[in-house]
This record gives C-alpha cells, structure tokens and sequence, in this order.
C-alpha cells in the first residue's frame, strides 16, 4: 500500500521535474499553478508540525484549485526535508514547512550544506510559544519563587527540554550565559517524555513547547505555567509574566514558528500568490479553528515577518553554535 | 459500578454496525501488514492517518487501534516461516518460532501463537478495563534511573536468550550498543559517526538493521543451500498444536499476558522489551534450557502473548494520561488531536464513548483476529512449499519496499543490504544476531538515561540505588548475576575440575569458551574479544 503510494509519488515527482524543465524558461508564473503542489514536512505524521501543514495544505489545494500532496520527510533534524526542499526548482510546486529550528539551527549545529537564505520565505503559519512549567505539587508557585532558588544555589534547579539542540535548550544556555541564571537542563525526547518526568516529579521544571497536550494539562491543573516565551503576555494565559518582564530580557526565541517557504529564488508573482492565498486561509474561520485559534497569529505574518524571525535567530544563536 | 455502567456504553459503541466494520478492517489491515516484513503499523498508520479525518474520532481510533494490535498478531507469521521479523516486537519470536517450522512445527507456532495472542490480549483488556488509572500514576513514577536499570537487565538477560555462546552473545551486544551511539548525541546534540551524512544524523534506523540481519541474512544463507532448504520443507506433519503442545504452553501464555500487561504501560516500554521479558522468564523456569533456541514452544507462546498484552496495555498512558507510550501511539495520539480531542486525564469523563468505546472494541476485534488467524494457519504454512529461491527474491523485494516505506530515504535499502551481508557472515561464523539487535535497540534509551540520570544526581551514582524501584531492578540484576556465577563455579567444579577457565554458560555444546566467568561480565572487556575463531556447523 505504502510502497503503491511512493510509486505514485515518485512518478509525480518525475512529472514535476520534467514539467519544471520546460517551464523554467517560459516564465508562465502568471498562471500559476497549473498542477500539484508538493508540501513537505520535515517531521513525522501526527505532531503539531504535521497537523498545521495538512490543514495549511487542504485549503490551499480548495483555494489554488491543484492537488496539494503533504508529504512527511523526518530525519537529521529536518535537514533531510530541507535539503529536498533547497535542492528543488524554484517554481512553487514544492514547498515545506519551515521552523528556526530546521533552517537556522540544524545548519548552524551541522554540516548539512544550506542555510536559511537558500529558502523564499511565503508566510507564517502558526506560532506555538513555549512556557516554563512546574508541576502541581512544586514548591515554586511564582516566577518569582522559581528564579530565587535558581539564583540561591546555581545548578540545583531542572529543567527538562525537548531535545539537545532545540531552541528551548539553547534558551536555557542563554539564560545562565547572559543573565547568569544557572539552571541545570536535561534534555527529553519530546513533549511526551518531558510531561512523563514533570509529572513524575523526575525533573522540577520544563520548557516546553505549548501545543494542545501541554494546554490539556494547562487546563487540568497538573501543569503550572510561570513564564512564558513570547513577547508580550499570551491572550489565553493572561496571568502568567513573560521573560522580558521578569527580567530576563531577549529570552523570546523559545517558541516555534511554523512557517511556509519555497527554494530560493521563487518567482515574486508565484510567491506572492502563495502569500495571499495563506493569508486568505488563515482568516477562514474553520481553518483557524482546526489549527488551534490561539497558535494563529492575530496579524497575519508575512514572508518579511517569517525572514525576521530567521535573521533575528541566526544572529542570537551564531556566536553561540558557530 | 462506573466500570460496568462505562463498558456497557463501550459495547453500545463498538456494536455500532460502522465500528464493527471498521474493528474488522482495521484487524484485517493490521494482520496483513504484520506479515508484509518491514510494513510496520508505523509506516501504515502514518499513511493511513489522513483518511481517518474524514470519519467520527471514536471510529477513527477503533481502525487505527485495530491495525497496531492486529500487526502484532501478523508479525509472527514470518518470524516463523522465513525468520523475517514483521516488526520489532516479532524478533524474539525468531529464536525459537523458525527452528520449530525447520522442524515441520510451523503450523503449532502459528496457532500457538494465535492463541496466546488472543488470551493475552483479552486479558490485557480486562485489565485495561479495571486497571487503568491507578497504572497510569505509577508509569509515570518511572523516570531517568528506572529506565537505566530497565534496559540494563534487558542487555543483561540478552545474553542468555537463545545462545548457547555467551561470549560471542555478549560481544555481539557490545557491538550493537556501539552501534546504537551513531546519530546525534542525545545530551550535547553533537553528531557522532555521521561523517556529515544528513542520513545518519538519526542514527541507523532500527527496522532497516533488524531486517537486514534477520531477514536479508537468512535469505542469503538460505540460498547458499538451495536443495537442503526443500528437504525440511517436505515434511510438515501437523498443523495444529497438540495437546501436549498446549500443557506446555499454558504456564508461558499466562505469565506472558501478566508480563506484556505491565511493561506495556511503561512509556517506552512495549514491543520488544515485553517479549524479550517473556523469552527470559521461559528460560529461566524451563527444567532444560537448552531446548530454548532450538525450537521450544514455550519460546513462542510466551513472547508472542507478552507482545499482544503489551500492544493493548500502551493505551493505559494514552487514554489516562495523553502521553503517548511509543511512536505507533504517538500517531494515534496526533490522530486524536486532528479530530479535535485531546487525550488526557479528563477524556475519561469529557469523551467517555472514546474511552470505553476503544476499550469494547478491543474485546471484538481480539476475537475477530483468532476467528482470522486460525483458519489461516494452514494457508500460510503452505509459503513453505514455494521454491526457496522464488520465495527468498519476493521477500526480498518486499523486505526492501517495506523498509524504504519508514522514512522514504533510499539510505536505509542500503543499510539493510549492508547489514543483510553482515547477518549472513554472522550466521556463517557463529554469531547471532539476536543480541546485536536488541542491545542496538536499548542501548540509546540506556545512555540517554544514564545520561539524563547524571545530570538530576549531580553525578552522584547513589541516585541508581537511592530509588526504590531502581534499587529493586539493580538488587534482581545483582541475584541474576550471583546465582549464575554460582551455578556456573558448581558446575565446572562437578563437571571439569582439571581445566578451570573452561566453562560454558549455556552448557549446550560442549564446545567451551575459552573465558573465565560467564554471564554478566563487563560488556567493555568482552568487546576486545570478538569471537574466539571458533567455527558453528548448526543449521
């Protein structure tokens, strides 16, 4: 069945590359597009990642009117999908989703041969902040009391994060680096292993990404949310104070922007069709509903806003990974 | 009586005619892709997942539940006729499964697999029913050196599975854990052995070398002795088990179903540690040993029901807690989600014809998959009568697609091509590649464990003791190890007493190693002597 699947889409490809061969000289970006869009996904079936793109996905395929194939390419910190993705005719019929994480950091940790300007920024998707979270029985039941101990005895405060190089690991980095705030952090396999050792008391923080199992648990009491990574205070957790407030200026990195993006190079009109077409999307009410209202921005993020959070990341995180 | 009032309403859900079709389907789906080796139910929930939007949440996860339990009945099959293990949870079942079909046996390990599957799974569901909240807090209580000890015991008791060489077992475990560090680094996100290829930044992919060993391996060595291969396939007597076959199973089913139940709730603990489990006790309760390896029934019977339990009971985190215990219940888990239901602690009581529903049809689709697998015993068991040469090229091609299926990245054929050659090198000197593979397996849950352990300790190694579950684990490993030293030391003494330094743990052949203490030596030590030249003529 799977193996039917991959043919079929092997033999797409092999169309795409072939029409995209004819096309490059005609320059017919106008009529874009005139067949299937092939949108990647540098991460496994059934994340947040994977979920945003498909409903991303379905309704630019309702908008544009083609076939939009959503295909899942995890591997090497999504470097094997934006490889794909950098490598590929820059004519608009494949794109990825992008983060911070998969076309600055992993570039910036690894040889993988692209950086963030081999990409053309569309738009942004959805933003999932990060919170600091204890669990309901911590002795910590501010901000206030947390960064006490953290500063009383440097190291003895844990804080579990989602992985070795994720932005929340390198926040933390930045957090005893630039504000001499020492925590000492472990790195997990994921939200799931992470809420498994907060609520097991293994670890006595996390930073985590707030998609709907950590809102779930928001909800149910067993997280208790201190801090939280965007600038400004989240609309849904209005009495929790963010970095900046506490302090702890800069520390806004945290969260994850999922964007959309192109290879280099794609043609203004074909882009700014996309761009359009995403922004139309995520004003219909059924897609930001599917998408979690709260993780779509209020205002529209645009490719220029999508390139800012990359330069932004880059800049921060060079001195520190480079 | 909330539990009866819930399974009442579970049953009024799973009745429904759609689910019942869809239980059926999911069943029937997971059973054929067990079969298809290395189309896990990863690959096909994966595939799968988009068409589930369209269909009610409760029908959608009655499919998707269908097929991951279902698989687990289908990965035996070709575990035992062509040592291919379906999926991971399928390689324990290699042991002793394909030596009972070389022996014309197939079709008792089918249907002993059978039906130790379906009493494990129905008991893991009674339990499922009364169990789940109280198990889903003390999961949780597992943490960094609970794992640790965990996976440490699981290496350990590798290298008494099915071998009658502990050295080159525990040498072969050594070169799994090695295995195991490429990729990234877990702690320090560096990358280790990649030689800058994005394809290795993962590290191997466990499908690609568990198939490539067992699978490409066997098929290679088989067709290096075309001829001999027909002659066993000559003679098979019985399809069904005898009634002596099933005396002997029934111990094994029923510590199995408890076995698989219990680590099955552990995050991360399902599949493969919970057959291995099973195969370990077996062994060890088993008045002669030896026979393990050999083509034991026990061997069977007990892995193949702990892998059923275990697939049922990984739903208790799931539904109780939403952490989701595996990948295969993270893309249920992401399924839930899409749909716009979010598992957690209050989907008990916010989405009660999920819970319950899921939980009924369990029951159903059990039965259905024995109704399923019975009659297709025979059916399956004539794939042996195929000339070997056809049917090595077609499990083959199928080996190849099925693994290119898990992350559609070419690397992995060649890993399994690789690896399909060293397997066959294995076999031909002796080794095995059981241990490799599920030290491969465990060692990066162990080192990132460890790892992890360190950093909450300070690194203080108190902390492994300090825990009482941990402290329990590492007590057991200490009795594992003291008592077979003892035995060991009695034995030589009974046996050999003129020429102390030979001793074989496993006792089977005669053939010593040529190593002082057997068992749990260091893993580091036994590394620098991998394999003793000795030459293996079984098969």
């Amino acid at each position: 069945m799977r193996t039917a699947a991959a043919l079929v889409g092997l033999a797409v490809v092999a169309l795409l590359a072939g029409c995209g061969e004819e096309q490059a000289g005609g320059g017919d970006a106008a009529s874009y597009p005139t067949e299937s869009i092939r949108l990647l996904v540098p991460y496994d079936a059934g994340g947040p990642t994977d979920l945003t793109t498909r409903t991303v996905g379905a309704c630019l395929e309702s908008e544009l009117g083609q076939t939009v194939v959503v295909e899942n390419l995890p591997g090497g910190s999504g470097a094997l999908a934006t490889t794909e993705l950098v490598g590929a005719e820059p004519d608009g019929y494949t794109l990825s989703l992008v983060t911070a994480g998969t076309t600055v950091l992993t570039p910036l940790a690894n040889e993988v041969g692209y950086t963030k300007d081999d990409i053309t920024p569309i738009g942004v998707m959805a933003e999932v902040p990060s919170v600091l979270a204890v669990g309901a029985d911590s002795p910590y039941a501010s901000a206030e009391d947390f960064f006490a101990a953290v500063e009383a005895d440097p190291g003895a405060v844990s804080v579990g994060v989602p992985g070795a190089s994720t932005p929340q690991a390198i926040e933390l980095q930045r957090l005893a680096d630039e504000h001499g705030a020492e925590v000492t952090t472990v790195p997990f396999d994921g939200n799931a292993e992470m809420t498994t050792a907060l609520l097991g008391g293994n670890v006595d923080a996390v930073l985590i990404n707030a998609s709907l199992d950590v809102v779930e648990n928001i909800d149910a009491g067993s997280f208790v949310p201190l801090v939280a990574s965007s600038e400004e205070r989240l609309s849904w957790l209005p009495d929790t104070p963010t970095f900046t407030e506490l302090g702890y200026e800069g520390l806004t990195l945290s969260g994850s922007t999922f964007g959309l993006a192109g290879p280099a190079g794609l043609p203004d009109e074909v882009a700014g069709t996309l761009e359009d077409t995403l922004r139309g999307c995520l004003e219909q009410e059924e897609v930001r509903q599917q998408l979690g209202d709260r993780y779509v921005p209020e205002e529209f993020g645009t490719a220029e806003d999508l390139r800012a959070v990359l330069d932004e990341t880059q800049e921060v995180y060079e001195p520190i990974l480079g | 009586m909330e539990i009866l009032d819930g399974i009442g309403q579970g049953f009024s859900v799973a009745l429904d005619p759609t689910n019942l079709l869809y239980v059926f389907l999911g069943v029937l789906i997971g059973t054929v892709i067990g079969v298809l080796p290395g189309l896990g139910p990863t690959a096909t929930i994966a595939l799968l997942l988009p068409l589930t939007y369209e269909i009610d949440p409760t029908t959608a996860i009655i499919l998707l539940a269908g097929i991951y339990y279902g698989s687990m009945y289908g990965g035996t099959i070709t575990s035992v006729l062509l040592q291919l293990p379906g999926e991971a949870a399928s390689v324990v079942t290699t042991f002793d499964g394909y030596q009972m079909a070389k022996q014309g046996r197939a079709g008792p390990a089918l249907g002993i697999a059978a039906v130790g599957s379906w009493i494990g799974g129905t008991l893991a569901v009674i339990g499922l029913t009364l169990l789940a909240p109280p198990l889903a807090d003390l999961a949780v209580e597992f943490g960094p050196p609970e794992y640790v000890a965990l996976t440490a015991l699981g290496i350990l008791l590798v290298t008494y599975l099915g071998t009658r060489h502990p050295v080159k077992s525990l040498s072969m475990a050594a070169l799994g854990l090695l295995l195991a560090t490429i990729g990234q680094d877990a702690i320090t996100g560096t990358t280790r052995f990649t030689f800058d290829q994005i394809s290795l930044f993962d590290g191997l992919d466990f499908v690609a070398v568990a198939m490539g060993l067992f699978g490409v391996g066997e098929i290679l060595h088989n067709v290096e002795k075309t001829e001999k291969a027909q002659a066993v396939v000559g003679k098979i007597k019985n399809i069904w088990p005898s009634r002596e076959d099933f005396r002997a199973s029934a111990g094994p089913i029923a510590r199995g179903s408890v076995i698989g139940f219990f680590i099955g709730v552990l995050p991360g603990g399902g599949g493969v540690i919970s057959s291995l489990a099973s195969y370990a006790t077996e062994k060890r309760r088993a008045k002669d040993p030896t026979r393990f390896g050999k083509g034991a029934i026990e061997g069977v019977a007990g892995p193949e029901t702990a892998n059923n339990a275990s697939s049922t009971s990984a739903f208790i985190p799931l539904l109780t807690l939403g952490i989701p215990a595996n990948v295969v219940l993270a893309l249920i888990f992401g399924a839930l989600l899409i749909q716009g239901v979010t598992p957690g602690p209050q989907l008990i009581s916010q989405n009660p014809e999920i819970f319950w529903g899921v939980i009924a049809s369990m029951y159903i689709g059990n039965a259905m998959l024995l109704a399923l697998n019975i009659p297709l015993v025979g059916f399956f068991v004539q794939l042996l009568r195929v000339r070997s040469g056809i049917l090595a090229s077609f499990a083959l091609l199928v080996t190849m697609a099925g693994v290119f299926s898990v992350n559609n990245d070419p690397f992995d054929m060649w890993v399994v091509l690789v690896f399909g050659i060293i397997g066959w090198l294995m076999k031909k000197t002796g080794f095995e590649p059981g241990p490799l593979v599920l030290a491969f397996v465990l060692g990066s849950i162990l080192e990132r464990a460890f790892r992890q352990s360190m950093l909450l300790s300070g690194g203080e190694f108190s902390i492994f003791l300090t825990r009482p579950m941990s402290g329990v684990l590492f007590a057991a490993m200490a009795l594992v190890i003291t008592v077979s030293t003892l035995t060991a030391l009695r034995r030589r003494r009974r046996s050999r007493p003129a020429t102390p330094g030979e001793e074989d743990l496993a006792a089977a052949d005669a053939t010593a190693e040529p190593e002082g203490t057997p068992g749990a030596e260091s893993v580091d030590r036994d590394a620098r002597t991998p394999g003793t030249g000795e030459r293996d003529d079984r098969a």
